[in-house]
């Protein structure tokens, strides 16, 4: 990959002054998703299986890891509303707890992975160009970064689970560390746009040292790019941790996860019981797309033309309104 | 000279005709000709689906389920026992392990590459007469040296033959004696009573010497590597071709000496998803679908496309209990852990009915068995005051770990986990890849691990000996009893059938008192096969015999 400093064609304003207030913003936020209903329905998943996922303990439920002989690989009924898996365990139950476990690894191993790729991203995009150990350094991260990439990341996460041990904790740090150079190229590429910006010029002038630029200029406009790939790298997240424990690789059974579910299921259904792997699958479909159409919502909101596609659009309806009035 | 008369160009001449008219003809009958053809083919054509094909197939390398399945096909034993029909299941027959000290070497056997076989009074020595006449796969004729060859390669190799020839007595391979071209003994220090039926022990196949000697090469002098992926045996079958992965192709010998098989091709063919092997049996695709889970099999009941023949079978599944990890070392919280396990549940929802729950440490319809001491249903209350009285009446945790490329271990793991809460016992369940997880149940490193395994000897004494003599290489639960082993010596050194039983039965009481093993069931021996598959024979290898199948 080039390490060569992205052009603009036109400055970009810094994030501060001029900025609306946050009530503001929130509702231009929600204006902006009344206007794109698949971008609404995405939140509404999502935050509709994370609050389901919090719920779900005290909600009048089966018990999601005990499991019932009397229940074995029942078909959808009013007790168990999506039936039941191979080991009697109710699976309505398990679809509601599993958030709690799907949506906390991605969560934290994006993040995690989110702030160690942009720390060494924008050192990176700092330090590049620069000669002595920084200069070094940048390229060295660069290179590491190649190395990790290089590999599938399915591939290296199931390494290094089998190499960290089964359990949540080994999935969200073999997903975090396979995720770290996609932050880090993004706020790598950022931050060389950044830096050639007047405004991060003049503070270079002014004496700011790499810190405040960082943290005055860097940071604030890196955040939107930043967030859209958070979200879809969510999503992948929550995939990738269901394909691990769908090999086996994941999560300790019968802690409810969406992939261990499938992988419990996917067996019967060639002899007719569908409903153990359907459901997580679904749930799991679902909740990728939601993710999908909040990373799609952040991209479009970042994007000034996209962001005012309806208002442009409301006007020029309103312009061909009044033409049509004027006319006899 | 002869006028010659040119044919004009686009007529026909009348050789030209008579041609035309015999390909015609020949092209008017050949679609069904080939059908017929291929109908013939396909009838003689046995087409198994297999979750593997065999690792090796050198018994001494390896005792894998694709090797279990196909190495009686090439080799032939120098007995077997004679077969009776099932008393369950019409239409299949068994093998019959009742003890006869009236019959030569004590049990109803039939000889295969021997003749006859004369077991000594003092039960130290057997002098076989081999069949003449008999080839090998090569070519070459069986003699004395062959078996010779047999058992110095079990010395040499130090496989799993070690364990054969220390079972079966043998000191060193001055044991094994070539008396003429046909005749071989065997000389033991002590009386071995099951001497006889380990011989007929589906690793103690009798090779080819001839070949193995000619394939020996300095660095490999006993053929491993050629034995690896060839036969040389004189069994029914030659090897046409073995690719690991996908498939073995065998095809029948013309020379076999004994009856001839009813299927000339066996496709013993590599699927490992079992949902693929029920779709291939129920499309007709293959003949055998093997190791199908429950489900599958249950939802062939009424099938027109295929049947189940499940039969009693030595297979027994279990979880170690490791007596070198606390608290497992204390009998009393070992006995409390196979009360807390659903074991009726388990066979009636996991199962689906197939086997039955264990109830004995070996299978029960052994010669010796007994599950005259067996008090371990399900009872939660009880297992509370085993803790109790253990020092544990809180519970405690340990971890479970169970073979991933076992569908069924799972679903057992998880409602074993339940049940054992109600007693307060802890398990964090660890699946292990199927890959790795037998390394873990011979590095004895899990706690607590599942095992589904079988003796293959029909003996009280032999499965005892197996499972639970201190030191065992299968006795993963790091048993060590001194009571037990002298039982278990006893019951291997005296040929007086009752006090055989006697010592086996005293030692099974003790074992059911230590509890090494959490028991869980019998799951059978099942086998998933077309309607038209018959002359199904059960063996305690619960391995394949082609040679017994034919279309009905």
């Amino acid at each position: 990959m080039s390490d060569h400093v992205p052009a603009r064609a036109t400055d970009r304003e810094p994030v501060g002054g001029g900025a609306l207030p946050a009530v503001g913003l929130a509702a231009e936020f929600l204006a902006f998703l009344k206007n794109r209903p698949s971008f609404l329905a995405g939140y509404m998943i999502v935050i509709g299986m994370a609050i389901l996922g919090l719920l779900a303990p005290f909600l009048p439920l089966h018990s999601p890891v005990d499991a019932d002989a009397s229940a074995y690989l029942l078909p959808p009924n009013l007790s168990h509303p999506m039936g039941t898996d191979s080991a009697g365990l109710d699976i309505f139950s398990r679809v509601l707890h599993a958030p709690r476990v799907d949506l906390a690894i991605a969560l934290i191993s994006t993040g995690w992975a989110a702030l160690v790729g942009m720390a060494l991203g924008s050192a990176t995009g700092l330090w590049q160009g620069r000669r002595g150990l920084k200069g070094a350094g940048a390229v060295l991260m660069l290179r590491i970064a190649d190395i990790v990439q290089a590999f599938p990341v399915f591939a290296l996460a199931l390494v290094l689970v089998a190499v960290l041990g089964q359990g949540v904790a080994s999935i969200v740090i073999a997903i975090g560390l396979v995720n770290i150079p996609i932050y880090l190229r993004l706020m790598r590429s950022e931050t060389l746009a950044i830096r050639q910006h007047g405004y991060v010029e003049a503070a270079r002038i002014a004496g700011a040292g790499d810190t405040y630029v960082l943290v005055r200029h860097v940071l604030p406009n890196a955040t939107a790019p930043l967030l859209a790939q958070m979200t879809i790298n969510t999503g992948v997240a929550v995939l990738l941790a269901a394909g691990l424990s769908f090999l086996g690789a994941g999560v300790r059974a019968p802690t409810p996860e969406w992939g261990s579910m499938i992988a419990m299921g996917f067996q019967s259904i060639v002899t007719g019981q569908w409903w153990p792997s359907i459901f997580p699958g679904l749930a799991l479909a679902l909740t990728v797309f939601g993710l999908g159409r909040i990373g799609a919502s952040i991209q479009a909101w970042s994007d000034p033309r996209e962001r005012l596609r309806p208002a442009r659009r409301a006007w020029k309806a309103f312009l061909a309104a009044e033409q049509g009035e004027a006319l006899p | 000279m002869d006028k010659v008369f040119p044919t004009p160009v686009g007529s026909i001449s009348r050789r030209s005709l008579f041609k035309l008219g015999a390909a015609g003809g020949a092209l008017a009958m050949a679609p069904g000709f080939v059908r017929s053809a291929y109908a013939d083919d396909r009838a003689k054509t046995l087409v198994i689906a297999a979750p593997a094909t065999p690792l090796s197939l050198d018994v001494e390398n390896s005792l894998s389920i694709g090797t279990i399945d196909t190495v009686a096909a090439f080799y032939d034993y120098l007995i077997e026992f004679a077969t009776i029909p099932d008393p369950n299941v019409p239409g299949v027959m068994r093998e019959d392990l009742t003890p006869n000290p009236s019959l030569p070497g004590g049990y109803n056997l039939k000889g295969k590459l021997a003749e006859s076989w004369d077991f000594a009074p003092d039960g130290k020595s057997v002098r076989f007469v081999l069949r003449k006449g008999v080839v090998s796969n090569w070519g070459n004729p069986l003699t004395a040296n062959d078996v010779k060859y047999t058992f110095d390669r079990k010395f040499e190799v130090k496989g799993a033959g070690a364990f054969m020839t220390n079972v079966m007595g043998l000191a060193n391979k001055d044991a094994v004696v070539v008396e003429s071209d046909h005749v071989v003994s065997f000389h033991l220090d002590q009386p071995n009573p099951i001497l006889m039926i380990v011989c007929g022990h589906l690793a103690n196949p009798i090779f080819d010497s001839v070949k193995c000697k000619e394939m020996a090469t300095a660095d490999d002098p006993w053929s491993r590597k050629f034995l690896d992926t060839n036969v040389a045996g004189f069994g029914p079958y030659n090897l046409k071709q073995i690719q690991r992965g996908q498939q073995m192709v065998a095809t029948a010998r013309p020379d076999y000496y004994d009856a001839k098989p009813f299927f000339q091709t066996v496709v013993f063919r590599e699927v490992p998803a079992s949902a693929t092997r029920l779709q291939l049996l129920k499309g007709g695709a293959v003949d055998i679908a093997q190791a199908l889970a429950p489900t599958e099999m249950k939802s062939l009941a009424g099938s027109d496309k295929a049947k189940v023949t499940s039969v009693e079978a030595s297979q027994m599944l279990w979880i170690e209990l490791n007596t070198a990890f606390k608290p497992l070392d204390n009998p009393k919280v070992r006995q409390a852990l196979n009360f807390a396990m659903p074991k009726d549940e388990i066979v009636k929802t996991i199962l689906q009915g197939f086997g039955k729950k264990q109830t004995a440490f070996m299978p029960e319809f052994y010669p010796g068995a007994t599950s005259e001491f067996y008090d371990f249903d399900f009872d939660v209350e009880k297992a509370k005051a085993l803790l109790a009285e253990a020092g544990f009446p809180d519970g405690f945790s340990t971890t479970l770990a169970y073979n991933a490329g076992d569908p069924i271990e799972e679903p057992i793991a998880i409602m074993y986990q339940t049940a054992l809460k109600k007693i307060g016992v802890t398990i964090e369940l660890k699946k292990l890849p199927a890959g790795t997880f037998f390394d873990s149940v011979t590095k004895r490193s899990e706690p607590m691990i599942f095992l589904l395994d079988a003796p293959f000897t029909p003996d009280a004494g032999f499965a005892l000996n197996l499972y639970f003599y201190s030191g065992s290489f299968l006795d993963f639960s790091n048993y060590k009893s001194p009571e037990v082993d002298a039982l278990i010596k006893k019951s291997l050194s005296t040929l007086d059938t009752k006090a055989r039983f006697e010592a086996t039965k005293q030692a099974q009481k003790i074992l059911y008192e230590d509890a090494p093993w959490a028991l869980i069931a019998n799951p059978g021996f099942q086998l998933a096969h077309k309607p038209d598959i018959g002359g199904i024979v059960y063996y305690t290898s619960n391995r394949l015999n082609f040679q017994d199948y034919k279309r009905v």
